[in-house]
């Protein structure tokens, strides 16, 4: 074989590497288009948590500056949870999953595509909640850095929750099981983007209070995402 | 394969007389400590406890990476040998650590990186029985295991720097006691004994009840196979 | 502070700690008895219903009889020529399980 075929190859492989992961990302967001089932229930889910919120936790302004961070992360773990649950119990019982799996692309390209999805749904999601949050409780959320930290935040989150909520849909508890298995799990993510979240929002000195933790995140996303599309496979496979 | 083989009688035995004589050191032996008194006795044990749970630790992650690349059962029985040997003994190092912080830092629990991390663990093992639980199948059981089990392995030592994180940048006080310093005593010679001799008996007793378990696995492995074969 | 010439009596946690560890140790000693005997009994049960489905499945084909056949009397009979196909078919398998 020439050097010339193989690289033809390789860019043959390449293109239908991302073609598929394309298609699987086209496939969710039409879908969820059309019906808007599940971005609805999402959404609806973070307004009722941030509401119980306010009156659980009794956001006077000073305390408001140093919770803010941790509410709105609570609220995007579980908004999150929903969508993960919602996302892959769909596949499974209009037996999509099955179909996904007979056609002839590399598992991984299923995997990228359907984490990219459940990320699309909860930036969506974090895209809504953010101003109404802003709107209710005087506070301006939207500084670039924050941005970059909800953005780092969900990546990890969904990378390890597409896997995870791949497994458990396939068990006999299905829904309740994935947020036992997640949040241990997810933690590291959970304490760095709350603790970057906050330094943005006090204004603190980025160096020592906000690097660490984008570090962390950055870390946390890259080792994960790596492991999830590595082992996807045995977990898919029939 | 149902009797047991000598060498387990035998190391049974020396696992039991290696406790007594490691109980012994701890409570008799190891002098009295001049700040805390008699409570940091407690540490002999909850270090060799730790050290049981974290050998686990490492052996679980471990083979769940075996298992995914082999795909033999075997691996898989061991893998779960490891978790449950871990969930028992971390347990028991949360329970002494809290009992030792109660009258030295009079709460009964610090979130210091070492036991939060732990009790994080212990709920990453119980996922990992109630997700084993959900699923019929032995194989696809066993291939949600090993992927759980790596994960776990992966985050908990994340989880941990991160804590540590916390501690480092925003110190925190907790009844007028800086834990991070998890009540650091001088060592003398009689404690040192003591100490390591525990580490070792621990070490000697993770064997034997690693072993053990691994055995019952087996038994609990084979009665499903036919169970199955029956039912089918 | 009292407490510099004798260190603080402390031994009531100490005791509480080395409790906890004995009892919660012997606790799961005991389930290994426990879960070990449960499925030695199941094992032996398990073990004595195998050989007597294959006493079954070997004598007579026509009236199949196993643990997991529910089919009731006639039914068997209107099936009989696919059962004997199976039963057949069956026997020689188990048969090569057993030998290994």
């Amino acid at each position: 074989m020439t050097s010339k075929t193989l690289i033809t190859d390789n860019k043959v492989k390449n293109a239908s590497f991302s073609k598929a992961i394309a298609a699987v990302v086209w496939k969710d967001l039409a879908a969820e288009f059309r019906s808007r089932e599940l971005f609805s229930a999402m959404l609806v889910f973070s307004l009722l948590v941030i509401l119980i919120f306010n009156f659980a936790l009794e956001l006077d302004i000073k305390t408001r500056q140093s919770v803010t961070a941790g509410v709105l992360w609570v609220t995007f773990a579980f908004a999150g949870t929903l969508g993960l649950n919602r996302s892959m119990a769909v596949e499974k019982d209009r037996g999509c999953l099955d179909g996904l799996l007979l056609a002839p692309v590399d598992r991984a390209a299923i995997y990228f595509g359907k984490a990219i999805s459940n990320l699309v749904f909860m930036l969506i999601v974090e895209a809504i909640v953010l101003p109404v949050y802003s709107f209710l409780y005087a506070i301006n959320l939207f500084q670039p850095g924050l941005l970059l930290v909800i953005l780092l935040g969900s990546i990890g989150y969904v990378s390890v929750g597409t896997l995870l909520a791949s497994m458990a849909v396939q068990t006999r508890t299905r829904d309740v099981l994935l947020p036992i298995l997640l949040f241990p799990v997810v933690i590291p993510v959970l304490i760095s983007a709350v603790k970057a979240s906050g330094g943005y929002l006090t204004g603190g000195d980025f160096t020592t209070e906000i690097l660490p933790w984008i570090n962390v995140l950055l870390v946390y996303d890259l080792i994960f995402t790596a492991i999830a599309f590595m082992t996807f496979d045995y977990v898919v496979e029939e | 394969m149902q009797t047991k083989p000598t060498a387990l009688k035998i190391l049974d035995i020396v696992s039991v007389l290696l406790l007594a004589a490691a109980t012994y050191l701890a409570l008799f032996y190891a002098p009295e400590e001049a700040v805390m008194g008699q409570v940091q006795r407690v540490f002999y044990f909850h270090i060799g406890t730790a050290w049981v749970g974290l050998l686990g630790f490492l052996l679980a992650a471990i083979m769940g990476i075996v298992y995914l690349v082999t795909h033999d059962q075997k691996w898989d029985i061991v893998e779960m040998a490891a978790v449950e040997i871990s969930l028992v003994f971390f347990l028991i190092t949360i329970m002494l650590g809290s009992i030792w912080a109660r009258p030295v830092w009079n709460t009964w629990w610090t979130w210091d990186p070492r036991l939060t991390t732990a009790a994080i663990t212990e709920l990453i093992y119980i996922a990992y029985f109630m997700l084993r639980a959900g699923i019929e199948d032995p194989d696809r059981r066993a291939r949600f295991g090993a992927v759980y089990t790596l994960i776990g392995g992966v985050s908990a030592p994340i989880t941990f720097m991160v804590i540590r994180l916390v501690r480092s940048i925003h110190p925190v006080i907790i009844a007028g006691n800086d834990p991070s310093s998890q009540g650091t005593f001088a060592m003398t010679g009689g404690m040192q004994v003591a100490f390591f001799f525990g580490l070792f008996a621990f070490t000697v007793i993770f064997i034997d009840l690693f072993w053990n378990r691994i055995r019952l696995g087996n038994l609990a492995a084979k009665v499903e196979q036919l169970k199955l074969n029956i039912t089918n | 502070m009292f407490f510099l010439d004798t260190p603080p009596d402390t031994s009531s946690y100490m005791i509480l700690g080395y409790a906890v560890f004995f009892i919660v140790t012997a606790i799961y000693l005991i389930s290994f008895f426990v879960r070990s005997r449960n499925l030695k009994q199941d094992l032996s049960m398990l073990e004595s219903m195998k050989p007597e489905s294959k006493v079954m499945e070997s004598k007579t084909p026509v009236n199949k009889v196993t643990a997991s056949s529910t089919t009731k009397v006639n039914k068997a009979k209107a099936k009989q020529p696919a059962k004997t196909k199976t039963t057949k078919a069956k026997a020689p398998a188990s048969k090569t399980k057993k030998k290994k």
